[in-house]
C-alpha cells in the first residue's frame, strides 16, 4: 500500500494501524491513518481481506447457480440480494413472475431491510460504547430471523429467490408471526427513542461528525440512507419503481444536515416505512402460485448487456451481467452500496478526531464482504 | 431534466447515442465514444447531475471494453451506461479527477483487467493483494474470448422479436399511414 513518507521535522506525525481486527470495522476492513496527535491526516483504508473473487465464480458456472453466491456478498441483505439478482435474469430471459411471489419477495426483503438496520443500529451504539441496545435490537432481530428460518430455511444467508418466483411458499404461522412482530416493533419505538434517540450524549457524539453533501455524494457515488441524510430525495424503490413497489404507500424519511445524526435518524425512521409496506403487503397478499410455469432448466440469456439495480439496505446495488448468448455469464459485476460510502471516507474523515472516525464509519454501516466482494 | 437537451449535449461531446429499452436491458442509454472523449463527457455527466454507479470493463476481441455507467439521482428515471475501446497502448484516460469516486473503480478495473488508466494518481492495487499485481484474473484465456459483436444485443431486424427497441417500430408505423393515403389516391 502507498503511504507517503512524509517530512516532518518536529516527529509529530505518526501513521496509526487500525484493523483489520478493530471492533469497530465490523469485519476485516484495515484502515491506515495518518495522525497528528489525535487528529486524522489522512485516512486510508485497504481493501481485500475477504475477497473470494465471485465475480470470476460467475464467470464459469450457469446463471442460476449464481444465486447462493449473491447472498454471501451481503450477509446482512442476503434476501435483497437475492431479489435483484433473480430479477436481472428474469429481465434478460423475459421470465413473467407470479404476483404472489413478487409479494412474498418484498415482504422478506423489507423484514430482511428491518433486521439489518436493528443490527447496525446496536452494534453502531456498541462502537460509541454503549452497550445496552445491542441487547435489545438483538431481542427484536431474533423474532425476524425465527420467522425467516420457517420459510428460507437458514438464518443468515438465504437463497430464497429463484429465477421466476420464491422457493417455498409462505404459510399461516408465518403470517400471524410476522404481524405479531409488526405489533411489537411498533411497541418498541417509543422505548427506543426514549432510551437512545432522546440521550444527550448520543446525539453530542453523533452531531456535526462528518458532513455530506449532495454535491459531495454525487462525485463520490455514495447512495442510500447517507445520501438520503443529505437531503436529496433518491430511493430506488421509488424512482426505478421494481417489483410491487409501486402499488405500496410508504415515505422516503430525508434529513438535511447530513451528518452522523441525520443518517442515525433516517434509518431508524426507515424501519418504520419498512414496517408500512409489510403491513400493506400482508393485506393485499394474492393467492395462487409462487413460481412461473416454465422456466427452463437450462436458462439461455440472449446476446447483450442488462442491468439490474435495486435499493439495498446501504444503497444502489446494481447487476450487470453481459452475456454471450449461453447459459453461463461472460461477464458479471456487481456494484455493491458500500464500496463507494466507503471510498468517500479519506475525503470525509480529514481533519477529525480520532474518536469521529469510528463515529463517521459507523455511520456508514459497512459490510466489508460486499466491498471486497 | 430535459432529456432532448441532454442528448444533444452527449451528440455534442461526440458520442454516438442509443436509446434503449428499460423494461428488457435495464438502462435507458447506450453511450459508444472514443477514448479520449470520456474526460469531458464525464465532466458533462456531472454537471448535469449525474453520479457514478460504476466503472468495469469486459474483456472482448479486439480491445478490453471499459463501461461506465451513470445514473441520476432524483425522481426522474435516468441511467446510462458509456462504453470506450481501451486504446492500443492499453490505456484509457482516467476521470477520477471529475469523479471521486471512480478512484477505487479504476483501482479495481486496473487489478482485474491491467487497464491502465492515464493520469491517476494512484494505481496501486486496491482488492488483490500486492505480489498479485500482474495476475490480472477477469482477462478470458484464448478459448474462451470472444468477438465484441457476439456480445451485442441483436438488432432484430429478421423477425419482430423483442429486443427491438420500441423506437424503431414507432417510424415505421407512421411511414405505414403515410403510405396508406398515397395508395388510396
Amino acid at each position: 500500500m502507498n503511504v507517503d513518507v512524509f517530512e516532518d521535522e518536529r516527529q509529530h506525525h505518526f501513521v496509526l494501524n487500525m484493523g483489520p481486527q478493530h471492533p469497530s470495522t465490523h469485519g476485516v476492513l484495515r484502515v491506515l491513518l495518518k495522525m497528528d496527535g489525535e487528529y486524522v491526516l489522512d485516512p486510508q483504508p485497504v481493501l481485500g481481506y475477504v475477497h473470494r473473487c465471485h465475480e470470476r465464480i460467475g464467470e464459469f458456472k450457469p446463471a442460476k447457480a449464481f444465486m447462493p453466491n449473491v447472498a454471501r456478498m451481503d450477509y446482512l441483505g442476503a434476501l435483497i440480494y437475492n431479489q435483484g439478482y433473480a430479477m436481472l435474469l428474469e429481465r434478460a430471459a423475459g421470465i413473467e413472475v407470479p404476483r404472489r411471489a413478487e409479494y412474498i419477495r418484498v415482504i422478506t426483503s423489507e423484514l430482511n431491510r428491518i433486521q439489518s438496520h436493528l443490527l447496525w443500529y446496536g452494534a453502531y451504539l456498541l462502537d460509541l460504547g454503549a452497550f445496552t441496545p445491542i441487547m435489545y435490537t438483538f431481542d427484536d432481530r431474533e423474532h425476524i430471523l425465527d420467522a425467516l428460518e420457517d420459510v428460507c430455511g437458514s438464518r443468515l444467508t438465504y437463497c430464497y429467490s429463484r429465477v421466476g418466483g420464491v422457493c417455498k411458499d409462505i404459510d399461516d404461522k408465518f403470517i400471524e408471526r410476522v404481524r405479531a412482530f409488526i405489533e411489537r416493533l411498533r411497541g418498541r419505538f417509543p422505548m427506543y427513542e426514549e432510551l437512545v434517540n432522546g440521550n444527550v450524549i448520543v446525539q453530542r457524539r453523533m452531531q456535526n461528525v462528518g458532513e455530506y453533501t449532495p454535491e459531495l455524494c454525487a462525485r463520490f457515488g455514495v447512495t442510500g440512507p447517507l445520501l438520503r441524510s443529505a437531503g436529496v430525495e433518491y430511493d430506488i424503490r421509488k424512482a426505478e419503481p421494481y417489483s410491487v413497489y409501486p402499488e405500496f404507500d410508504f415515505e422516503i424519511p430525508l434529513a438535511q444536515k447530513g451528518d452522523a445524526w441525520a443518517a442515525f435518524n433516517v434509518r431508524f425512521r426507515e424501519m418504520e416505512q419498512s414496517l408500512r409496506i409489510i403491513e400493506q403487503a400482508l393485506d393485499k397478499l394474492p393467492d395462487g402460485e409462487v413460481m412461473a410455469p416454465k422456466v427452463p432448466r437450462k436458462l439461455k440469456l440472449p446476446q447483450g448487456d442488462y442491468n439490474c439495480s435495486v435499493e439495498a439496505p446501504r444503497g444502489e446495488l446494481s447487476y450487470y451481467l453481459v452475456s454471450d448468448g449461453s447459459d453461463i455469464p461472460y461477464r458479471i459485476k456487481v456494484r455493491t452500496p458500500s464500496y463507494s460510502n466507503l471510498s468517500v471516507v479519506p475525503e470525509v474523515c480529514k481533519g477529525m478526531m480520532i474518536a469521529d472516525v469510528v463515529t463517521c464509519m459507523g455511520a456508514l454501516d459497512l459490510v466489508i464482504p460486499e466491498i471486497d466482494r | 431534466m430535459d432529456i432532448k437537451a441532454l442528448k444533444n449535449k452527449w451528440l455534442s461531446v461526440g458520442t454516438q447515442v442509443e436509446e434503449t429499452e428499460y423494461s428488457q436491458c435495464g438502462y435507458d442509454y447506450d453511450i459508444t465514444l472514443q477514448a479520449q472523449q470520456i474526460h469531458p463527457f464525464a465532466e458533462l455527466m456531472l454537471a448535469e447531475g449525474f453520479y457514478l454507479v460504476s466503472v468495469t470493463a469486459v474483456h472482448a476481441r479486439p480491445a478490453i471494453e471499459v463501461v461506465y455507467q451513470f445514473a441520476i439521482a432524483g425522481s426522474q428515471r435516468c441511467r446510462v451506461i458509456a462504453r470506450i475501446a481501451v486504446k492500443e497502448d492499453g490505456t484509457v484516460p482516467t476521470i477520477c479527477d471529475v469523479y471521486d469516486g471512480a478512484n477505487w473503480h479504476e483501482r479495481e478495473v486496473r487489478d482485474f483487467y491491467g487497464v491502465v488508466f492515464a493520469g491517476h494518481p494512484n494505481l496501486e492495487p486496491l482488492i488483490l493483494a500486492e505480489e498479485d499485481v500482474d495476475l490480472k484474473p477477469l482477462l478470458k484465456d484464448e478459448k474462451r474470448l470472444k468477438d465484441i459483436s457476439e456480445l451485442r444485443r441483436k438488432v432484430a431486424e429478421p423477425e419482430p422479436e423483442k429486443t427491438a427497441p420500441a423506437e424503431k417500430k414507432a417510424p415505421a408505423a407512421e411511414e405505414q399511414k403515410a403510405a396508406k393515403p398515397q395508395a388510396s389516391n
